[in-house]
């Protein structure tokens, strides 16, 4: 293996996800949790917010104003929408030119694609689905990531490679709001053209998405609601809340998969979190356990959901959300119980 | 039409998940307890590769990289209906992370001559995904993941894609090569046919591979060609649950109210 020279490697890039001037949410994010790292690095580093896709002024800009130092701009036709052979051979030239020490993507369909590509050309270590980020006395990333079902806690660093790359789920950091624009914006030499790709998007289908992430209450369902979705909706206008989905609901088709909580889909930190009709399976259980009251409806008393719940009852949903809706959504009622 | 198809399908085995536990005394994983299995969203990349060779007559390898004994899960990709199995297996391999690991399965691809490389989302061991896009990027290929479906058109030697983005979906061509890394649960895999499973059981053998035979270098791969280092385990304080039943919808809506959540 060639030897790499870590010290020539310096500077944080945050990956800007864009479709369409849509940015994902997890970019602003990630921006914001590494101007927490920029603490413990060199003072003349660099937070760089790395801007792939068509039409990106108003993305720089909000990149600068969300805390970014400088923006690199590759604006092409070529980069929308989303490709990974067009933006790897991109970010393979800029990382060959600018050498960046650490690279943070955000864990979506698209940023788990990019990551893969990306990291193998240039021979990062890439960790996969980080909840924890830190440098250590060396300067090395710390990259925490959930190991078996979220028992334990591995560190994973990459001390001879770089850069050091890490993707991490939606929802595990929160993003700052943006202030005064201050910084660069790098427009920078676009290496690929039309004809060397190897993919072409022939549809692209794409709905408002929504953003669980922020919801102070959830009401979530799973296989159990059999593609009714009516009691679970009733409870959710009851308590004000957002509702969201394990992967059986999302897989089946009756809820979208920007409201997947867990593993492969979003981590959540409401104030309450209502699981309907879900197992509690691991890859669940990853994205919600940062809620802080837990209630979990379900008809099997050995469901695993129990285990992780404040609350619970062991019931048919579509009775107990129904019930509960009434309940809450009528003052008179829920004075008598309480009385 | 050109010649029929070559598909390889990457399997591994993992530890069956709900066989993991903690010891609660040493806080240690009892990971050599568990039973091995093939890695659940595997199935869906078999189930994928074995409608290739519906549609288009394509001839599917199932390749594992791993010791010996991993051999079982290429019988069950062999009884499912795939063609043959390849075990890729040498000792330089060990404490491999997915850079050797996906360089080790591109130069499967390219032993195999293989047009499409299948893959399943993710394993359930390591859980990284980066995998299929790590081989297709070793290759400069073409790569599609999270798909929902394929559609071969192969009087263009192209393979389609129903790919799931975040808020819908899109329709990608790709040019072959590529990799493909079909998402979990996209398709109901098919049950083994008798037939093929006493074959698979009784007669088969899988192709035997190790890193001289693919062209690897033992510093390519194995713990000092990967990145990454696993620096220290801790174990996570499990959140704490009241784990309280409650016998009536009254009691939770009163017990809500009380903890101030509505
Ligand atoms: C690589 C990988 C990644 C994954 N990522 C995720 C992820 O991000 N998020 C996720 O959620 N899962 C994920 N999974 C899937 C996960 O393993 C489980 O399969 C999934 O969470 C199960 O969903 P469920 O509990 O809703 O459905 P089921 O397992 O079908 O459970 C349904 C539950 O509803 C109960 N029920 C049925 N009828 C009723 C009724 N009338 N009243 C009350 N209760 C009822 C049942 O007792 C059961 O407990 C992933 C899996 C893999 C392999
Ligand atoms: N050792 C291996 N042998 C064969 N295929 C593998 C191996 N490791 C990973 N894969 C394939 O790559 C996919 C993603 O794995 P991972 O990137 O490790 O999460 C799996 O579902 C397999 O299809």
């Amino acid at each position: 293996m060639p030897e790499v020279d870590v010290s020539e490697y310096s500077d944080v890039w945050v990956f800007i996800e864009e479709h369409a001037g849509e940015v994902a949410p997890v970019s602003w994010e990630l921006l914001s949790e590494a101007q927490s790292l920029m603490e413990n690095k060199d003072e003349d580093e660099e937070l760089v917010a790395l801007c792939i896709g068509e039409n990106l002024d108003d993305v720089a800009e909000e990149a600068l104003a969300r805390g970014a130092d400088r923006a690199l701009v590759a604006d092409d036709p070529v980069f929308e929408p989303y490709r990974a052979d067009p933006y790897g051979k991109q970010f393979r030239h800029l990382v060959a030119e600018r050498k960046p020490d650490v690279v943070l993507i955000g864990g979506t369909s698209t940023g788990r694609d990019f990551a893969g590509r990306v990291a193998v050309p240039t021979h990062a270590g890439l960790t996969a689905d980080c909840t924890e980020l830190g440098i250590d006395d060396e300067g090395h990333l710390e990259a925490g990531r959930p190991a078996f079902g979220g028992n334990v806690i591995a560190t994973i660093k990459c001390e001879n490679h770089r850069p050091q790359m890490a993707t991490i789920r939606p929802g595990v950091f929160e993003a700052t709001e943006p202030a005064e624009a201050d910084g660069d914006v790098d427009h920078v030499e676009v290496v690929v053209t039309e004809d060397e790709t190897v993919t072409e998007v022939e549809t692209r289908e794409v709905g408002e998405t929504v953003d669980i992430t922020d919801a102070d209450r959830i009401v979530a369902v799973g296989g159990g609601i059999e593609g009714d979705l009516g009691p679970a909706e009733m409870l959710a206008d009851a308590l004000d809340a957002e509702l969201a989905a394990s992967r059986k609901a999302v897989d089946s088709g009756w809820v979208g998969h920007d409201r997947q909580v867990g593993q492969t889909g979003k981590s959540v930190r409401p104030e309450l979190y209502v699981a309907v009709g879900i197992s509690g399976a691991v890859q669940h259980l990853e994205g919600m356990n940062d809620s802080e009251v837990v209630v979990a409806i379900n008809n099997d008393p050995n469901a695993p959901m129990f285990d992780h719940a404040d609350y619970g009852i062991v019931g048919d949903l579509f009775e107990v959300c129904e019930e509960l809706a009434e309940q809450i959504g009528n003052p008179e009622a829920l004075q008598e119980v309480i009385a | 039409m050109t010649d029929n198809w070559t598909v390889l399908v990457g399997v591994k085995q993992v530890p069956d998940e709900d066989d993991v536990s903690i010891d609660p005394d040493t806080g240690t994983l009892n990971r050599a307890e568990a039973a091995a299995i093939l890695n659940p969203p595997d199935k869906n990349a078999l189930e994928a590769a074995l409608r290739l060779k519906d549609e288009v007559g394509a001839r599917v390898i199932a390749v594992t990289m791993g010791p010996p004994t991993a051999t079982p899960v290429l019988e069950l990709a062999v009884a499912l209906g795939c063609d043959d199995g390849a075990l890729i297996s040498d000792y330089a391999f060990a404490g491999s992370d997915t850079w050797p690991t996906s360089l080790t399965l591109a130069r499967a691809g390219e032993y195999f001559d293989a047009d499409v490389f299948i893959c399943g989302e993710e394993t359930t061991d390591s859980s990284t995904g980066q995998v299929p896009p790590g081989i297709a990027a070793h290759l400069d290929w073409a790569q599609l993941t999270y798909v929902e479906e394929l559609e071969p058109r192969p009087e263009d030697d192209q393979l389609a894609a129903v790919r799931d983005v975040e808020g819908g979906w899109e329709r990608v061509v790709a040019d072959l090569p590529v990799v493909v890394a079909v998402g979990y649960g996209e398709n109901q895999p098919r049950p083994s046919g008798l037939h093929r499973k006493i074959y698979a059981e009784n007669e088969f053998e899988p192709i035997e591979l190790d890193a001289e035979e693919l062209g690897i270098d033992a510093d390519e791969v194995g713990l000092d060609a990967s990145p990454t280092q696993v620096g220290g385990m801790d174990t996570a304080s499990p959140v704490e649950r009241e784990q309280e039943l409650l016998d009536s919808v009254d009691d939770l809506a009163a017990t809500l109210h009380k903890q101030e959540v509505v």
